[in-house]
């Protein structure tokens, strides 16, 4: 937008200082300006489509009918507390507005506000940290393309040992370590793409794999199976009785698309809110790539 | 009360509100075995037209087959739920007789599911198969998301 009004004002300049010029000028300018929204066009588009990637909206809307998508306000139920989630809509006042560029990378990396505040790891930037700058960038347009919803965040509701901002801050000494993902030289680009997907944009783990009583992700157990409030999250390890071993790499893939078990059955769970705002909304080679990660991992029992 | 208005009170009680049992002496446990019976013939059904509708299989004319045992199947639902047949290894949430009005709407919406899904299987389109058995397969789910016990 802002391209196309300099282009178009330079124009104008132009055609005024000199009339032979003129018509060539125009429609270069034209060309220029009509480029320069594809490619806005383009970046949200993209940015719509990794929002769907990064699981943005299942946390970041309200669990009611009709909820406006995220604004914030969802409950997060932990052995924590309960937390709830922010609005990130464009509004200044109440959402992230205001946020630069750089703000919104070192949210997404560092896990830190632009003021400088530590972020809980209820927000996933544990995950988030592997992302590349183009892939957060993209998501940033995608939202700042949104109509901004003025509605202020809630307080969470913590445990009293948990309850400061520096607790978030000792976490996340102790436990984080910034970085982007790496691709392995001595896998496929699917499998490759399948882990950057799994491992830091769809941040499968964060329900997933299983967490130490403080709260760290056991490396060890990757996928392994855990436990979330009331609701039993299921092993997606290739474990035959414990995983899902049996499953095919297309019962994966189908389930992630329309959520049918292989058996043809549709179990309704937390699941169903990640197929629907997030992994149907993928395209099938994400998919198949997520279901070649996860089929290479190693199978785990349950403890 | 005399005894025989009570007699009378469970005859209609049970002739209106619990069909399926007036029909033959159905006991609880043989209405929650029959529901259980038909709701995996529905999972054999989507199972299978999953595999045609993802081109892992010939169809062979036979979409058209499970599309029917679909509808028909979901035609069946509303009488399948007769109070008191929460038993044994039933899956049922109480929400099913707390909530009627949402408990049919959530059937209407199979039933409407799965008739689109027959049309588009008899007319061959690909493209339409597809999006109405993603329908029948999203009604399946937001029912059990809200009225069958959370599956592990």
């Amino acid at each position: 937008m802002l391209v196309a009004a300099v282009v178009a004002a330079m124009t104008s300049f132009v055609w005024r200082r000199n009339k032979s010029l003129g018509t060539g000028v125009v429609t270069a300018a034209t060309l220029l300006a009509a480029a320069a929204a594809f490619a806005q066009d383009d970046l949200v588009r993209r940015g719509e489509y990794l929002t769907a990637a990064g699981g943005c909206i299942s946390c970041h809307t309200m669990d009611v009918a009709g909820a406006v998508p995220l604004a914030g306000g969802r409950k997060l139920e932990t052995p924590f507390g309960t937390f709830i989630s922010p609005n990130i809509t464009p509004d200044k006042a109440t959402g992230i507005g205001d946020w630069s560029e750089e703000d919104f990378l070192r949210a997404l990396w560092e896990g830190e506000s632009p003021d400088g505040e530590v972020y809980f790891p209820a927000f996933p930037y544990t995950a988030y940290t592997g992302a590349s700058r183009e892939d957060l960038l993209a998501i940033k347009a995608y939202l700042f393309s949104l109509s901004p919803v003025s509605q202020s965040n809630l307080e969470h509701d913590l445990s009293w040992y948990v309850s400061t901002r520096l607790a978030a801050s000792a976490w996340q000494m102790l436990n984080f370590e910034p970085g982007r993902f790496e691709p392995d030289a001595a896998q496929s680009d699917e499998w490759n793409r399948g882990a950057y997907l799994v491992r830091h944009l769809g941040h499968c783990g964060e329900c997933h794999t299983p967490r130490s009583s403080t709260g760290v992700l056991q490396a060890d157990r990757e996928m392994a199976g855990s436990v979330l409030g009331e609701e039993k999250i299921p092993n997606i390890t290739p474990h035959p009785d414990a995983g899902i071993g049996r499953w095919s790499k297309s019962d994966i893939e189908y389930f992630l698309d329309a959520g049918m078990l292989p058996d043809g059955d549709f179990a309704g769970s937390s699941m169903g809110d990640v197929i629907d705002d997030n992994t149907s909304r993928l395209s099938r080679e994400d998919r198949l790539a997520i279901a070649a990660y996860l089929m290479s991992l190693p199978a785990m029992a349950d403890d | 009360m005399p005894r025989k208005s009570i007699g009378a009170i469970l005859v209609v009680a049970i002739s209106t509100t619990l069909s399926i049992y007036a029909f033959a002496e159905t006991t609880a446990e043989d209405a929650a075995q029959y529901r259980t019976n038909v709701m995996t013939s529905l999972r054999g059904h989507t199972g299978a037209a999953s595999m045609i509708v993802r081109g892992q299989v010939e169809d062979g004319g036979h979409l058209v087959a499970h599309a029917r045992g679909l509808a028909s199947g979901a035609s069946e639902l509303a009488r399948l739920f007769p109070a008191g047949s929460n038993v044994g290894e039933s899956e049922a949430l109480p929400a099913i007789w707390e909530k009627p009005a949402e408990f049919a709407a959530a059937i209407d919406k199979l039933t409407n599911a799965t008739s689109v899904f027959l049309a588009a299987a008899e007319s061959g389109d690909k493209e339409a198969i597809a999006a109405a058995f993603r329908d029948v397969g999203g009604s399946c789910r937001g029912c059990h998301d809200q009225f069958r016990v959370a599956q592990e």
